[in-house]
């Protein structure tokens, strides 16, 4: 029983690296209905901006984490302009192609610039991990687990208490009548899309820093978890991002505990298609109408 | 011909099984991330009856196919009352999952004091039948392009047919079909079966010529190229495909002097392209544009000259 | 030939249909009005199975249809234009029309379809216009080729969703001529519309919905001047005025 509650803590405190990527993905897709296939990547080469820092000029904490958070914002602006603002209202298929076709050109460019199998990256905390009440918790999942809470609530204020948040909600619902009531609908999108990106380049330092090295595979492997997650708590809710973050990361603790690694992955992509067969909208599900509306996006 | 270039001509035959995969369902309007694991599956279950069971070349391929058919056959019910992204996403799953299966999957057998089958993630080796008969790569060619010749003239007849027509039907406006009183489950369900049908032959081709697959190979990055080669290629005709997979492993092969900078400029290219033409090269403008614009200006012509030339016939009715 | 009784519907907490009862039996045109919101599409799309009743039941030709889907009650006779026209929009006008006709039964198909069609395009003016994409035509023509469409498979009753939607005086005078000489002779159809002079002309009767309820049914005389439609479309001080 010890080990179940072990691996539940454990799950939420990995899944605080998920619920951090799949809010990024969660506020690009609520307002384009579009999957960025770049999200990963482009928080990638970021992370590796930073290490470069990091390596070649022993820069400090603020500076590796200053550096991921422009790399990510800058790589997220070139997605959005190429593949999304300029590609037209109705292809949401070619957005979706073209931001893979760019996920490839940020993997390439990222592997050519930094050739090794790993790079180290500087440390979150030298905390030691602590015991409450017989389990064991690692300071540096407190810390992730404190981000995403925090960067929820500022969010959360964000669309429901500035004017900025209400324009983005109107383009959300329908970016037609935004435009109509007099919402700079391109701007708002742009202006997301740099949001979603520095969250993402704030998940992505703390995820290397976690770990205290980064690997070329962060792209694919940020894109994937952050996209499950978000599907698991519904496309589009920030709070549903949290959720499936959690969730993704229990499941997987608790299937590398009973079954074996080997299991972890397929554990998560089971669940990923259980929601999707019985419960589409996510946990936090969606009403029906407006999951249909998401959902018939012509080709 | 070289090696080389058949050895490239090989790999775009074979890929364009997965392309036309995708773009069946993709005509039928949704989006499929998965069509690898059928190209996985029909590698696998035909391996395992040429290289493990003796059978024939021949038999293998088709059982190869048919797996994988029966698989899309398991898929398409619980897929069924998804739409757009969540079908994608859908598939996405499923076909991770048949990878990470595999990973895991292990059946081999003793053959000769060897051990023969596919093992986990060291893969499946040793499917040497291609090689034991002396099949040549040029004679593996042209069974490549020979089955590939046969199922573009299925898509060709199914173009021209009642079939073709409720599939564009239903590409085009799922709920309007649905009005004109197309059962859309059991359309919906054949198309992803047909379509699982083609990859999996692809992927019994595969395996043949290349003795071995890993597991890693089945990615999404193939299912989502898979896909790509159709909206590159252009979605208006069946030829857009390979088109797709004609540039993609052509070009690639032919930009040497870009080693290590490809898929930089690769996808580069592909996102200006889907900038101006997002629905590839020849899209369905274009095709109509070829049909009917190029005819009328002939049409007229031949009336002209029918006009022009006197008429024994009608002289005589006076 | 169609009979809805008692018809309810319910999205979350909004009651779009309360308690519906309508029948129409026999050819000819007939009304169904009301402000914006009041039902009246719901209604089309239970009908045609996009949604199922809350409460109630559709029954048609003696069948009950109301748990039916979609593809099997259009098999029966019954087909629906929509209030924005939807037609392919990557087809030809003739192909959209030829699409119509693809899930009828064989025999039905081979026998004169291609006649049939040819002979919708004379009636509804869009001969010439055959070949062209049907996203290159203008509202008006996209109306009249939603209305081919429907009639293509011959129906027996037909659902037709504001259509003059849109459209200028002149062109809502030659849709209304269009209803009536090509779309209405042997069959029932029922027509949705917010101009009142198309109804009066058209419809021998009409039926009233507001807020999801029927307030009136009969002669578009008399419908047309009740008080309580008067109210319902422009409000209170209807009489005062």
């Amino acid at each position: 029983m010890i080990e179940f509650i072990q691996n539940t803590v454990d799950g939420i405190m990995i899944g605080s690296r998920y619920s951090l990527l799949a809010i990024g993905f969660t506020l690009i897709f609520g307002i384009m209905r579009r999957l960025n296939l770049s999200y990963g990547p482009s928080i990638m080469l970021g992370v590796f901006i930073g290490t470069f820092l990091f390596v070649q000029y022993q820069a400090g904490w603020l500076a590796v984490a200053a550096a991921t958070l422009l790399g990510a914002v800058l790589a997220g602006i070139y997605v959005e302009r190429l593949c999304f603002w300029a590609i037209r209202q109705g292809a949401a298929l070619a957005s979706m192609v073209s931001s893979f076709a760019i996920w490839m050109q940020l993997e390439e460019l990222t592997t050519l610039v930094f050739p090794d199998r790993t790079y180290p990256f500087p440390p979150l905390t030298s905390a030691q991990p602590f015991e409450v009440a017989g389990i064991n918790i690692q300071s540096t999942y407190l810390i992730m687990f404190g981000c995403a809470v925090a960067i929820m609530g500022a969010l959360s204020f964000m669309l429901y208490r500035t004017r900025f948040g209400l324009a983005l909600r109107a383009v959300a619902e329908n970016p037609l009548a935004a435009r109509f009531m007099g919402v700079g609908t391109g701007r708002v999108t742009f202006l997301a899309f740099v949001l979603a990106s520095a969250i993402g380049g704030i998940a992505g330092y703390l995820i290397a820093a976690n770990e205290q090295q980064v690997t070329p595979l962060f792209g694919l492997w940020a894109t994937f978890k952050g996209m499950i997650a978000m599907m698991l708590g519904g496309m589009g809710s920030v709070p549903g991002a949290i959720l499936g973050g959690f969730v993704l990361g229990v499941v997987e603790s608790q299937a590398t505990w009973y079954l074996g690694t080997s299991f972890r992955d397929i554990a998560a992509y089971g669940l990923l298609f259980a929601v999707l067969v019985l419960r589409p909208g996510g946990l936090l599900g969606q009403r029906r109408a407006e999951r249909e509306r998401l959902a018939l996006r012509r080709v | 011909m070289d090696e080389y270039t058949i050895q490239v001509l090989s790999n775009i035959g074979m890929f364009s099984f997965l392309a036309l995969s995708a773009y069946l369902l993709l005509m039928t309007g949704e989006i499929s991330f998965g069509q690898q694991a059928f190209f996985a599956i029909g590698a696998y279950a035909s391996g395992i009856v040429t290289a493990m069971w003796g059978w024939g070349l021949g038999l293998g391929i088709l059982c190869g196919a048919l797996v994988a058919a029966a698989a899309a056959f398991l898929l398409a019910w619980p897929t069924l009352r998804l739409r757009g992204l969540y079908f994608a996403i859908g598939t996405l799953a499923f076909a991770e999952m048949v990878r990470l299966l595999f990973e895991i999957f292990s059946y081999q057998i003793e053959i000769d004091g060897e051990l023969v089958g596919p093992n986990g993630s060291d893969g499946f080796r040793g499917v040497r039948y291609v090689f034991e008969n002396d099949i040549s790569n040029f004679q593996y060619m042209l069974l490549i392009y020979g089955l590939l010749a046969a199922v573009l003239a299925g898509f060709f007849l199914i173009g021209r047919s009642r079939l073709g027509a409720i599939f564009r039907m239903l590409g085009e406006d799922e709920l309007l079909a649905e009005m004109q009183g197309v059962n859309r489950t059991f359309y919906k369900v054949l198309a992803t079966v047909l379509a699982g049908f083609i990859a999996g032959i692809g992927g019994a081709l595969y395996i043949h010529l290349n003795t071995y697959v890993e597991p890693k190979i089945f990615n999404v990055m193939l299912g989502v190229h898979s896909l790509a080669y159709g909206l590159i290629g252009g979605l208006g005709t069946s030829l857009g495909p390979l088109l797709g997979v004609a540039i993609d492993i052509g070009l690639l092969e032919s930009i040497r002097i870009f080693t290590g900078y490809r898929m930089i400029v690769f996808g580069g290219l592909v996102a200006v392209l889907l900038i101006v033409r997002p629905r590839g090269l020849l899209d369905e403008e274009v095709i109509y544009w070829l049909k009917y614009r190029m005819r009328r200006p002939l049409a007229r012509t031949a009336r002209r000259q029918a006009d022009a030339a006197p008429s024994e016939a009608g002289d005589a009715q006076d | 030939m169609l009979r809805i009784e008692g018809l309810s519907r319910y999205f979350g907490g909004l009651q779009a249909l309360a308690d519906v009862d309508y029948s129409v039996e026999g050819e000819g045109v007939y009304g169904l009005i009301g402000p914006n919101g009041s039902g009246k599409t719901t209604l089309f799309n239970i009908v045609t199975g996009l949604y199922r009743p809350s409460a109630g039941r559709v029954t048609f030709e003696g069948e009950d249809i109301s748990r039916r889907g979609p593809h099997r009650i259009v098999a029966m006779g019954i087909a629906r234009t929509f209030q924005t026209p939807r037609i392919y929009a990557r087809m030809t006008v003739r192909e959209n029309l030829r699409a119509a006709q693809h899930t009828l039964a064989r025999d039905v198909r081979l026998a004169g379809a291609g006649e049939r069609i040819d002979a919708l395009l004379e009636a509804t003016g869009l001969a010439d216009r055959r070949d062209e994409l049907a996203k290159n035509l203008p509202l008006p023509e996209q109306r009249r080729l939603e209305l081919a469409r429907a009639l293509a498979r011959e129906p027996k009753l037909l659902l037709l969703d504001e259509p003059a939607g849109g459209m200028t005086p002149t062109e809502t005078h030659e849709m209304a001529r269009l209803i009536e000489e090509v779309a209405a002779p042997g069959r029932a159809c029922i027509v949705i519309e917010h101009k009142m002079d198309m109804i009066a002309q058209l419809c021998a009767d009409v039926c009233v919905l507001n807020f999801g309820a029927k307030i009136a049914e009969g002669a578009p005389d008399d419908v047309l001047n009740d008080p309580v439609v008067l109210e319902a479309y422009i409000g209170r001080n209807a009489g005062a005025a």
